[in-house]
C-alpha cells in the first residue's frame, strides 16, 4: 500500500476530530495561531526595517560612496590651523590624478536656503554646488526630456545655470509648462535652468520602473533642492575657495577599504599632512544595522519560538485529552486489524492536522498584525515603506508549525499505539 | 479433516498483587470449519481470556495454538494485527461502532488496515457485507442513528466484511431487546453456512442453546463439552 494511501485516511479522520471538537481544537490551536502569527509578522517586520535600511543606503550613495568631510585638526596638529587650507577643487584634481580606484569625484558646497523666484511665484529650497559628478554619486539622474545637469563646461565657466528638483520645479512652473532654458532668480540673481532632476516618487511599497537605480520608497524630501555650479557656488555666493566636502564613488566595492586608504593618503600629502578632513563610508552605518537586524531578529525570534513551543506542548496536552476520551475507539481498531504502527500514524497526522490548520490561522492573524503596524509605523515614520507578507516567510510558518505539531504528536501517539486492545474494549 | 484450531495445555496466568491467578488453567480443544459454537460460563471462569487469545489480542502463557495448520501461540503483535484484521472478526456486546464514521466506513474499517488495501474495493465489500445482514439501505447514516438491532447487525457485518475463519461474538446479544435477539443470533447462525465458524460467548443459557456445541466453562477448565 503507498504511503499517501496510508496517509489520506489519517488526514480525513484528523479533519474530522478536528470538527468534531471545534472548541477544544481551537483552544488547543492557540497556541501554534499565536506563535506563527508572531513568527511571521516577525519576520515581515524585519524584512521591512531591512529594506526601509537598504532605500536609506541607498539614499545616502550606497554602499560604494565614501565620503570626506572637513574636520577640525587632532589636539596635535592644533597650532598648525593657519596652515590648514580646508577641502578645495585642488583636492578633486589630486585625488582623480592619484587614485584610481575613485570612478568619481563630486565636489559639494553647502550654500544654504535660498529663494527662488520665477515671476511673483517664489519658493524657498537648499542650494548646493556642484558638479557632473554629483549624478553618480547621489545616484540621481536628469530625465531626458528634462534638459540636463550641470556639465563640466558649466563648473569650468562658472555658468549661471541652475538644476531644480522635482519639487521644486513643481513649486515655480506650471505642470504644463517647461522649466528648461526659463530665467529663475537665485537670492535676486538670474539663473537659467538647464534641467530638472528625476522625481523620486510614492509612498508605494516599491518603486521599480525599468530606469529607476535608485529605489524610492518615501524619500520624497529629496525632491527639493537646487542645484548650481560649484564653481559659481563658491565665487558668486560664499566668495572662498573651500568645499564643504567631497563625495567619492569607488567603481568596485569590493576594493572600497584600498580605496579609502589611497585617498587618505593623496589628502595628507596635499594638505601638508594636515588631518583637517574625515573619511567616512556607509560601511559602518551598515554594519551598525546589522547587528540591530539580528538582535530584533534574535529577540522576536524568541519570543515566536517559546510560543510555538508552548504552541506544541498545548497540542500535546489535548492529544492526550482527546486519546484519553477515544480508548475505546482505539481498542476497536485494534480489534479489527490495525497495528500499532497504524495508530501511531492514526495520532501523529491527528497532531499534525491540527496544527497545520493553526498554522494556517496563524497566518490570517499575522496578516492583520502585519498590515497593522504598517499603519502603526506610517504614522510615525513617514519614510519608512510597508512590509508585505512573503510567501517564502508564510511557507516557513507553516513548516513550522506542522514540525510543532509533529514533535508534540510523537508522545501522544505512543500512548495510542502502545495501548493494550483488551484493556482498552473494556474501558468506559 | 484437518481442524481450524487446535489448543493443547492453555494456561494463562496473571499477577495479582502476591497472588497468581490462572484464567485458563490447562484447555484443550478443537473448532471445526463452519461450527456453531457457545462457550458458556460464568463470569470469571475464563472464557473471555479464551476468547481473546484465539481472537489474536492477547497471547497465553503456555501451550499451543495451531490455527489454520500454523502455531501461532508466539506471534509478535502486527503478525496477530495481520490475522485480526484477515482471518478473524468480533462481534461485541456494546457494538463498538465508530460514532463519527458513517456505517459504510465502520463496515470499511477491518479491510483498511490490509496491506492491499483500496477505497474502491473496500466499500464494494463493505456495501455487500451491509447487504448481507439487512442494512444495506442505511449506509451513510451514523451508528448513533440507528437502533440497538440495527448497529449489532452494522457490527456482524463489520466481522464477516474481510471474510474470516472465525467470528468471535462477546455477548452480542446483551444489549438488545428479545426481538432484535433472535434476529441477530439467526445471523450469526446463517453465517456457518459460508463456511464460517462462529464462536458466541455468553453467560446465558438460552443464548447458548442456539449453538450446535455448548462448552462449559469454569475456573479456567473446560468443564463439559456438549454436541448437539
Amino acid at each position: 500500500m503507498r504511503t499517501v494511501d496510508r496517509l489520506r485516511p489519517a488526514v480525513v479522520n484528523g479533519l474530522r476530530e478536528l470538527r468534531a471538537n471545534k472548541v477544544r481544537s481551537l483552544l488547543s490551536m492557540s497556541g501554534i495561531i499565536l506563535g506563527v502569527a508572531s513568527l511571521v509578522a516577525m519576520v515581515t517586520v524585519v524584512q521591512g526595517m531591512v529594506g526601509n535600511f537598504r532605500q536609506f543606503v541607498d539614499a545616502m550613495g550606497g554602499i560604494e560612496k565614501i565620503t570626506v568631510s572637513r574636520e577640525p585638526l587632532p589636539r596635535e596638529q592644533e597650532h598648525l590651523a593657519e596652515l590648514s587650507e580646508g577641502l578645495t577643487m585642488r583636492d578633486v584634481v589630486r585625488i582623480r590624478a592619484t587614485v584610481p580606484l575613485i570612478a568619481n569625484i563630486s565636489p559639494e558646497v553647502r550654500v544654504g536656503f535660498e529663494k527662488l523666484a520665477n515671476g511673483h511665484r517664489e519658493t524657498l529650497t537648499y542650494v548646493t554646488g556642484v558638479s557632473a559628478d554629483y549624478l553618480p554619486v547621489a545616484k540621481r539622474w536628469v530625465d531626458p526630456d528634462k534638459g540636463r545637469f550641470i556639465s563640466d563646461l558649466d563648473v569650468h565657466n562658472m555658468n549661471d545655470v541652475v538644476v531644480l528638483g522635482a519639487a521644486v520645479a513643481a513649486d515655480l512652473f506650471d505642470a504644463n509648462e517647461d522649466p528648461v532654458g526659463k530665467v529663475i532668480k537665485v537670492r535676486g540673481r538670474s539663473y537659467i535652468v538647464a534641467g530638472v532632476l528625476n522625481n523620486i516618487e510614492g509612498s508605494g511599497f516599491q518603486i521599480s520602473s525599468a530606469r529607476s537605480r535608485s529605489s524610492g520608497g518615501s524619500w520624497r524630501y529629496r525632491n527639493y533642492g537646487a542645484f548650481i555650479p560649484v564653481t559659481t557656488a563658491l565665487t558668486k555666493f560664499l566668495g572662498t575657495d573651500r568645499l564643504s566636502g567631497l563625495g567619492l564613488r569607488v567603481g568596485d566595492p569590493a576594493q572600497l577599504q584600498d580605496a579609502v586608504d589611497q585617498t587618505e593618503r593623496a589628502l595628507l600629502q596635499s594638505h601638508k599632512g594636515l588631518r583637517d578632513f574625515g573619511i567616512t563610508t556607509n560601511e559602518q552605518t551598515l554594519e551598525d544595522f546589522r547587528r540591530t537586524e539580528s538582535a530584533f531578529k534574535l529577540s522576536l525570534g524568541g519570543v515566536a519560538g517559546i510560543s510555538l513551543f508552548v504552541g506544541g506542548i498545548g497540542i500535546m496536552n489535548v492529544m492526550l485529552a482527546s486519546i484519553n476520551e477515544r480508548i475505546r475507539e482505539i481498542g476497536v481498531r485494534k480489534a479489527v486489524g490495525a497495528r500499532g504502527g497504524d495508530l501511531f500514524l492514526q495520532f501523529l497526522v491527528e497532531a499534525a492536522v491540527v496544527s497545520f490548520v493553526g498554522g494556517v490561522l496563524g497566518l490570517v492573524v499575522s496578516m492583520g498584525i502585519v498590515s497593522l503596524m504598517n499603519l502603526v509605523l506610517a504614522a510615525a515614520i513617514p519614510t519608512s515603506a510597508s512590509s508585505m507578507l512573503d510567501p517564502q516567510v508564510m511557507g516557513m510558518g507553516l513548516g513550522f508549525s506542522v514540525l510543532v505539531g509533529l514533535v508534540a504528536g510523537v508522545y501522544p501517539a505512543l500512548r495510542a499505539a502502545r495501548l493494550d486492545p483488551i484493556e482498552a474494549l473494556r474501558h468506559e | 479433516m484437518r481442524p481450524l484450531i487446535s489448543i493443547r495445555g492453555l494456561r494463562k496466568t496473571y499477577r495479582m498483587g502476591d497472588e497468581d491467578v490462572h484464567a485458563l488453567d490447562g484447555v484443550d480443544l478443537d473448532f471445526a470449519q463452519g461450527e456453531f459454537v457457545a462457550i458458556l460460563g460464568p463470569s470469571g471462569s475464563g472464557k473471555s481470556t479464551l476468547m481473546h487469545i484465539l481472537g489474536f489480542m492477547d497471547r497465553p502463557s503456555a501451550g499451543s495454538i495451531v490455527f489454520e495448520g500454523q502455531e501461532v501461540a508466539g506471534l509478535d503483535p502486527d503478525r496477530c494485527a495481520w490475522y485480526r484484521s484477515n482471518r478473524v472478526g468480533f462481534v461485541f456486546q456494546a457494538f463498538n461502532l465508530l460514532p463519527r464514521l458513517t456505517v459504510l466506513e465502520n463496515v470499511a474499517l477491518p479491510l483498511t488496515y490490509r496491506q492491499d488495501s483500496d477505497p474502491g474495493r473496500n466499500a464494494d465489500a463493505a456495501r455487500a457485507a451491509l447487504e448481507r445482514v439487512g442494512m444495506g439501505h442505511r449506509l451513510d447514516h451514523r451508528p448513533g442513528e440507528l437502533s440497538g438491532g440495527e448497529r449489532q447487525r452494522v457490527a456482524v457485518a463489520r466481522s464477516l466484511v474481510g471474510r474470516p475463519a472465525i467470528i468471535f461474538a462477546d455477548e452480542p446479544t446483551g444489549n438488545l431487546d428479545v426481538r432484535n435477539v433472535d434476529r441477530v443470533l439467526d445471523l450469526l447462525g446463517s453465517l456457518i453456512a459460508e463456511g464460517i465458524t462462529v464462536v458466541l460467548v455468553t453467560h446465558d443459557l438460552s443464548v447458548a442453546e442456539r449453538a450446535s456445541r455448548v462448552i462449559s466453562m469454569r475456573a479456567g477448565r473446560v468443564q463439559e463439552d456438549r454436541r448437539r
